[in-house]
C-alpha cells in the first residue's frame, strides 16, 4: 500500500506542474475565469449591429444605412449558419436558397399578385422552410459531404428556376416592389425598416445563444460530434439534424422577408451560387462556432471586396475564395476564433490531477435503503452472436444478469467483452441470437430506444466534448434523463454545478475522463449501467473511490451494473457475479467465490493478475 | 419517337460517361484520401479550356499531343490543390477543412477563369467526325466518352488490383495506419491518387469539349452530377459509376427533352435525394453512406 | 539497436506516458506488461511516430527518430506490428505480404525468399494465398500482419499485444515464431498481456504503471517479482 501510496503521489504531480501557471492549483479563492466567452460576444456583436443598424441614420448618410441595411440581414443568415455548421455538425453550401425563398415568394405575391405584405411574407416563410425540408430530409439519413452536394446543388438548382419559371417569377426581369410606408423616418432618422433589420440579427444572435444553451443545444452538439455516444444518451442524431435545418430555414426565411423591402428588387442574379458561399464563406472567415464570427466575418468577406474595394468588384469571388483558403490555412479557427484559442490558451484551465474527483460528492448522496439483488432478470442474451467478416467477436453467448447486482465481465483483451457491451446498448447488431432488457426484446432496437429503456453507458475511450465545459460534460447525463430525477442526484447535481461550471474538460487526464463518463451515467440515473473498463488509468485511490461509487449506485440506489474491468482486485471486490470470456465465448460464470475456484479463471490470477 | 428513344439513350450514356468518370476520378482520390473534391467539375472545366486553346480545328497528331498535354497541365493542378488541401489535415484535428478548401479552391478557379476568359461559353471543332445511331446523327465525342469510360474503368481496375502503387493506394483506403506502420508513403500515395484523378478529368474534359460548354462557371453542374452518379453507384464503387452515371446522364436527357433544358439539374437533384432517402449506400456501395 | 530516453508522450494536451526510457537490443526480446489504460499502446505508437512525443529521444543505432512520420520511421527498419490483428481486409494473402516490402523495395529474390519462410512457418497463410485478408480468422489476420512485418527485415520489430482477439492456444505458436526471429538478430519489443505465457520467450521484461516504468527486471524473474508486488498490495480476492 505504501508503495503504491508513493507512485500516485509523484504521478500526481507532474501534470499538476504543467497546469499551475493557469491558475490556483488546488484551492479556488478567486473566481474562474469564464469558461465560454459566448456571452460576452453575444453584447459586443449586439453592440456592434447596434452602431453599424442604426448609426448611419442618425448621422444622416443613406448610402451607409442602405449597405448596412444588407451586411445586417447578411449577418444574421450567417449567424443561423454558423449555428447550422457547429452547433449542428452541417455543412451547408445553399443558405443562400432559403433566403431567395423567403425574398422572391414574398415578392411574387407581394408585388406581382398584391397579396397584403403581411399575408405575402408568411407565404415566403413558408417556401423557405418548404425548402429547409429539401435539405432536412435527407439529413434525417446522411450526413456529412453527402448533405454539401445537396445543399450545394441546391444552390445550383435555383437560379435556374427563377429564370425559368419566368410564368410565375418574371424571369430575368426581377420583381420590383415599393414600401415607402416602411423606409418613412419615424424619430431621429430612423425608420420602421432600420429598426426592424437592426433588431432581427440582434435576436438572431440571441436564439443562437439561446439554444447553445439549452438540452436542445447540447443534444445537437454531442450529436454532431459523437453520434454513438449521442445515441447512447438517447438522441438520435438524425432528429436533431433535421431540427437544425429547419430553425436554420426558418431563420433564414425571415431574412429573405426582410431582403425584400430592403433593396425593393429581386432578380434571380441576386441568388446564385455566390450568395450561399458568401455566407458558409463567413462563418469560415470569422470563426467556427463563435458568436461574433458572422459578424467579422461578413464584415471582411463581403464589405471589404464591394465597398472598400468597389473598383475591385469583377474580383470579389476571387477574393472570397483566396480569404476562406487563407483562413482555413492559416487561421483555421478565423480570426474570432484564433483571439478565443488565445484567450483560452492563457485563461481557463483545468486543475490537473484534482481537476475531477468525485469522492468529496459521494457524502452528499444519501440513498435508500440497503437493496440487494434480486432474482428478476433485467439483461438476458441468448445465443448471442457478432461477427465482424471472419472473425467471430461474440461467440453464442448466454447471459443473465439479475436486477440490482453488480455483474463483472471479464477476460483478455479481444475476449469480446466490448463487443458484447456495444451490441446490448444497440451500437452493433447481433448476427444471431436475441437479447432482452428489462423483460423487452431488443435485440433490432436502435441504440437511442434502448437508451431510453434505462441504460447507460461508458466508453472505452471516453468521449469528452472539449467544447462544453466540465460541468456541461456532466449535465448531458441529466439531458438524457426519461423520468423524474431524484432529489439526491438533484443535489448532487447542484454541488458538480457549482464546482465545475468553469472548468474545461480538455486537459482531464485519461483516467478523470472516464470518471466523467461514469458521472455522466449517474446523472443519467439509468436503472441499468454497462461500464467499460472504468478504472483503467486511475489511481489506486481513485480506484477505491471508484468502488464505493459502484456500491453504492448498487446498494443504496438498486442500480443494476456490468462492470468490463481488467483490474480483478477491483472486481472481485465489488460484483455480486463473474462471467468469464476467452474468444467470444463464455467460459464461466458464477459468484466470485466460486469463479476464485474455478480453473478457467485460475490462470488469470498468477503473473496476469495485474495486466 | 424511336429516334426520340434513341437519341436520349445515346445522348444520355455519353453524357452519363463523363458524370462516371468524374465518380470515378471522386472514387480514386476519396479511398485515398477520405476527401471529395468539390473542385473537380472545375477541373473538368480546365481540360475543356485546354481544348479551346490548345486544339481547336488541329490535325489529328496534334490532337493526340495536346491530349496528353491537357492531361498532364490539369493533373498537375489537381496534385497541387491535392497538396494544399492535404496540408492543413498534418496538424490539424480538424477533419472537416478539406470541405473547405476544395470549395474554396472551387470557387477560386471559377472566378480566375470567368477573370481571365468572360462569362461566355466557347465551342470546339472536334477531331472525331459523327457517325449515325439508329439514323440519329451523334458527335463523335460522344463515342469518345463513352470510349474513355470503359478505358479509365478498366485502366483503374488493372492499376489498383495489379501493380504495387496501386495496391498501396488500395491499402490506404482501407487501413491508414496500418499503411504507415508498413512504410508505405502515405503523402505521397495520396498526392499520387490526385494526380490520376487530375489526369482522368483533365483528358476527359479535353475528349468532350466539343459537345459541351465549355464555361467559367460550368464546373458546378459537373462536379454536381458526377457526385451524383457516385452516390448513385455507390461511393468508391467504380463498377457503380458505370451504371450510375449513364443512369444520370439519361435522366437528365428525359428531362430535357420531355421538360425542358433549364430542369435538367433540378432531375439530377431530386434524382440524388431520393436514392440518398431510399438507399443511401448506393447500388454497389460497400460502406453505407449511413454514418450514424 | 533501440534507445528511448525520457520518453513523453499522449493525446493532444493529455499526457499519457511520461519519462519512459528502455533498449531493446539485437537478439532479444524485451516484453512490456501493465495494465490497460497504463499507456503501453500509447508508448508503442510514439516510438514509431504515430503520436508525436513531447519531449525525450528515441534512437535507432544512434540516429533519432523521434519526430519523424512513422512511414518513414517505417522506412529506417523500425516496425510497429499494432494490436487488433490489424491486415489490409480487401487486397489478397500475398497483397498483404507484398505490402510488406514497402519498407525494402528493389530487393526482389530477399522479398521471394522471406515470403517462402512465412509461408512455412504459417502454411495455413499458402493455402489462402489467393484469399482476401477479411475471410482469414482472427489467428491468421496476426499471422498475416506478422509476416508482412516480417518480409520488411527490420532492425526492430515492435509488437502491440499479438495475442489480442486470438485463441490463448495460438500464443506459443506466434511467440515461438518471434523469438526464432529475434536470434536472427532482430530486436523485439513485445506489449503483452498475458504475461505469463510470454514471458518464458522473453528476455527482459518492464512493467508500466500509469505511464510511467515501475520496474524492470530478467523476464525469469517476471512472476516472483509481481507476487512480490501482489504481496504489498493488500487485499487478496476472496
Amino acid at each position: 500500500m505504501a508503495m503504491s501510496d508513493t507512485m500516485t503521489a509523484s504521478a500526481e504531480r507532474a501534470p499538476a506542474n504543467r497546469v499551475s501557471a493557469g491558475g490556483a492549483p488546488t484551492e479556488r479563492t478567486t473566481a474562474k475565469p469564464r469558461f465560454s466567452s459566448d456571452l460576452p460576444q453575444v453584447w459586443i456583436g449586439i453592440f456592434l449591429i447596434a452602431v453599424t443598424g442604426f448609426g448611419p441614420s442618425l448621422v444622416g448618410n443613406s448610402y451607409w444605412v442602405h449597405t448596412f441595411q444588407l451586411v445586417n440581414i447578411y449577418i444574421a443568415a450567417s449567424v443561423f449558419q454558423n449555428f447550422l455548421f457547429v452547433d449542428a455538425g452541417q455543412k451547408s453550401f445553399g443558405q443562400g436558397v432559403l433566403l431567395g425563398l423567403g425574398a422572391y415568394v414574398t415578392a411574387i405575391f407581394f408585388g406581382l399578385h398584391g397579396y397584403p405584405f403581411m399575408l405575402a411574407a408568411a407565404i415566403g416563410m413558408g417556401a423557405a422552410v418548404a425548402g429547409g425540408l429539401l435539405f432536412a430530409f435527407p439529413a434525417l439519413r446522411v450526413q456529412y459531404f453527402h448533405l454539401g452536394f445537396v445543399t450545394l446543388s441546391a444552390a445550383i438548382v435555383f437560379p435556374q428556376l427563377l429564370m425559368s419559371l419566368d410564368r410565375w417569377t418574371n424571369g430575368i426581369n426581377g420583381i420590383s416592389v415599393s414600401m415607402p410606408e416602411l423606409h418613412h423616418e419615424w424619430f431621429l432618422g430612423l425608420s420602421p425598416l432600420t429598426i426592424i433589420i437592426a433588431v432581427w440579427p440582434m435576436i438572431a444572435l440571441w436564439i443562437h445563444y439561446a439554444i447553445r444553451r439549452s438540452k436542445l443545444g447540447r443534444d445537437m452538439r454531442v450529436a454532431a460530434i459523437s453520434p454513438e455516444a449521442a445515441r447512447s444518451l438517447g438522441i438520435k442524431p438524425g432528429v436533431m439534424r433535421f431540427i437544425a435545418f429547419i430553425i436554420a430555414a426558418i431563420g433564414t426565411g425571415v431574412c429573405g422577408v426582410l431582403y425584400l423591402p430592403a433593396v425593393s428588387f429581386v432578380s434571380p442574379q441576386g441568388f446564385n451560387v455566390e450568395l450561399s458561399f458568401v455566407f458558409f464563406f463567413a462563418v469560415v472567415v470569422g470563426g467556427r462556432g463563435q458568436m461574433l464570427g458572422p459578424i467579422i466575418g461578413i464584415w471582411i468577406v463581403f464589405i471589404l471586396p464591394n465597398i472598400a474595394l468597389a473598383q475591385l468588384v469583377e474580383y470579389r469571388l476571387l477574393i472570397y475564395g483566396l480569404l476562406t483558403l487563407a483562413a482555413v490555412m492559416l487561421f483555421p479557427d478565423g480570426i474570432v476564433g484564433s483571439i478565443e484559442r488565445w484567450r483560452v490558451k492563457r485563461g481557463v484551465t483545468g486543475r490537473g490531477e484534482q481537476a475531477f474527483r468525485v469522492d468529496r460528492f459521494l457524502d452528499t448522496l444519501e440513498g435508500g435503503k440497503d437493496s440487494q439483488p434480486s432474482q428478476e432478470i433485467v439483461v438476458e442474451v441468448r445465443g448471442g452472436t457478432k461477427k465482424f467478416g471472419e472473425v467471430v467477436a461474440v461467440d453464442n453467448v448466454d447471459l443473465k444478469v439479475r436486477k440490482g447486482e453488480v455483474h463483472g465481465l471479464i477476460g483478455a483483451n479481444g475476449s469480446g467483452k466490448t463487443s458484447l457491451l456495444n451490441v446490448l446498448s444497440g451500437l452493433s447488431r447481433l448476427n444471431a441470437g436475441s437479447f432482452a432488457i428489462k423483460g423487452r426484446n431488443a435485440t433490432r432496437m436502435a441504440a437511442d430506444r434502448i437508451a431510453d429503456l434505462g441504460i447507460g453507458r461508458t466508453f472505452q475511450t471516453p468521449r469528452i466534448f472539449r467544447e462544453f465545459s466540465l460541468w456541461d460534460n456532466l449535465r448531458i447525463g441529466i439531458d438524457a434523463r426519461t423520468g423524474v430525477g431524484s432529489a439526491d442526484i438533484g443535489k448532487l447535481a447542484d454541488a458538480l454545478e457549482a464546482e465545475f461550471a468553469e472548468d474545461s474538460a480538455e486537459l482531464l487526464s485519461h483516467g478523470q475522463r472516464r470518471l466523467v463518463e461514469v458521472m455522466r451515467a449517474v446523472l443519467k440515473e439509468a436503472e441499468i449501467i454497462f461500464f467499460d473498463e472504468p478504472a483503467a488509468g486511475l489511481s489506486q485511490s481513485e480506484r477505491a473511490n471508484f468502488a464505493r461509487l459502484v456500491k453504492f449506485l448498487s446498494r443504496r440506489m438498486g442500480k443494476t451494473i456490468i462492470l468490463v474491468e481488467h483490474d480483478l482486485d477491483l472486481v472481485w471486490d465489488i460484483a455480486d457475479t463473474i462471467t468469464v470470456m476467452e474468444q467470444g465465448r463464455v467460459v464461466a460464470s458464477g459468484s466470485p467465490e466460486q469463479m476464485a475456484k474455478d480453473p478457467a479463471v485460475q490462470h488469470m490470477f498468477v503473473g496476469g493478475r495485474r495486466a | 419517337m424511336l429516334a426520340e428513344i434513341a437519341i436520349i439513350v445515346v445522348r444520355g450514356c455519353a453524357i452519363g460517361s463523363i458524370f462516371a468518370l468524374i465518380a470515378m476520378s471522386f472514387n480514386i482520390v476519396h479511398g485515398a484520401t477520405g476527401i471529395l473534391n468539390f473542385a473537380q467539375g472545375n477541373m473538368f472545366v480546365l481540360g475543356g479550356f485546354a481544348a479551346v486553346f490548345l486544339a481547336n480545328e488541329v490535325g489529328v497528331a496534334w490532337w493526340i499531343l495536346m491530349l496528353l498535354v491537357a492531361g498532364v497541365l490539369v493533373a498537375v493542378i489537381v496534385t497541387l490543390q491535392g497538396w494544399i488541401t492535404l496540408a492543413p489535415l498534418r496538424s490539424s484535428v480538424e477533419q472537416d477543412s478539406w470541405l473547405i478548401s476544395t470549395v474554396a479552391v472551387s470557387t477560386i478557379i471559377a472566378a480566375a477563369l470567368m477573370i481571365w476568359q468572360g462569362p461566355f461559353a466557347y465551342t470546339v471543332q472536334g477531331v472525331v467526325p459523327s457517325f449515325r445511331v439508329f439514323g440519329v446523327r451523334t458527335p463523335g465525342a460522344y463515342a469518345l466518352a463513352i470510349g474513355a469510360m470503359v478505358f479509365w474503368y478498366f485502366a483503374l481496375r488493372i492499376f489498383l488490383r495489379r501493380t504495387f502503387l496501386g495496391l498501396a493506394i488500395s491499402a490506404l483506403s482501407q487501413d491508414f495506419d496500418a499503411a504507415r506502420a508498413a512504410g508505405l508513403p502515405v503523402r505521397r500515395l495520396q498526392l499520387v491518387a490526385f494526380a490520376i484523378s487530375g489526369l482522368m478529368v483533365g483528358t476527359a474534359g479535353y475528349l468532350v469539349a466539343p459537345v459541351i460548354s465549355v464555361a467559367s462557371d460550368a464546373g458546378l453542374r459537373y462536379v454536381l452530377n458526377g457526385f451524383v452518379a457516385a452516390v448513385v453507384g455507390g461511393i468508391g464503387s467504380n463498377l457503380g459509376t458505370l451504371i450510375g452515371g449513364p443512369l444520370v446522364g439519361i435522366v437528365g436527357m428525359l428531362t430535357a427533352y420531355r421538360i425542358g433544358g433549364a430542369y435538367q439539374d433540378l432531375a439530377s437533384l431530386l434524382l440524388l435525394v431520393a436514392i440518398l432517402m431510399l438507399r443511401p449506400q448506393g447500388l454497389f456501395g460497400r460502406t453505407s453512406a449511413r454514418r450514424v | 539497436m533501440l534507445e528511448v530516453k525520457n520518453l513523453h508522450a499522449g493525446y493532444g494536451i493529455v499526457p499519457v506516458i511520461t519519462d519512459v526510457s528502455l533498449e531493446a537490443k539485437p537478439g532479444e526480446i524485451l516484453l512490456v506488461g501493465g495494465e490497460n489504460g497504463a499507456g503501453k499502446s500509447t508508448l508503442m505508437r510514439a516510438i514509431a511516430g504515430f503520436n508525436k512525443p513531447t519531449a525525450g529521444q528515441v534512437l535507432l543505432d544512434g540516429k533519432p527518430l523521434q519526430g519523424m512520420a512513422p512511414e518513414a520511421i517505417s522506412q529506417t527498419g523500425l516496425r510497429l506490428v499494432l494490436d487488433g490483428h490489424r491486415v489490409f481486409p480487401e487486397l489478397s494473402v500475398y497483397d498483404n505480404l507484398r505490402m510488406g516490402a514497402a519498407a525494402r523495395r528493389g530487393d526482389r529474390a530477399g522479398f521471394a525468399a522471406a515470403v517462402e519462410e512465412i509461408y512455412s512457418v504459417f502454411p495455413i497463410l499458402k493455402e489462402k494465398y489467393k484469399k482476401y485478408a477479411r475471410d482469414l480468422s482472427g489467428g491468421q489476420q496476426q499471422m498475416l500482419a506478422l509476416g508482412q512485418a516480417f518480409i520488411a527485415q527490420p532492425k526492430v520489430l515492435l509488437c502491440d499485444e499479438p495475442s489480442m482477439g486470438l485463441a490463448q492456444a495460438l500464443l506459443p505458436q506466434i511467440l515461438a515464431f518471434l523469438r526464432k526471429w529475434a536470434t536472427t538478430g532482430t530486436a523485439v519489443v513485445i506489449v503483452e498481456q498475458h504475461l505469463k505465457v510470454t514471458a518464458p520467450y522473453a528476455d527482459r521484461a518492464m512493467i508500466i504503471e500509469r505511464g510511467k516504468v515501475k520496474f524492470t527486471c530478467a523476464a525469469s524473474e517476471l512472476e516472483a517479482r509481481l507476487e512480490q508486488e501482489e504481496a504489498a498490495h493488500a487485499g487478496a480476492p476472496a
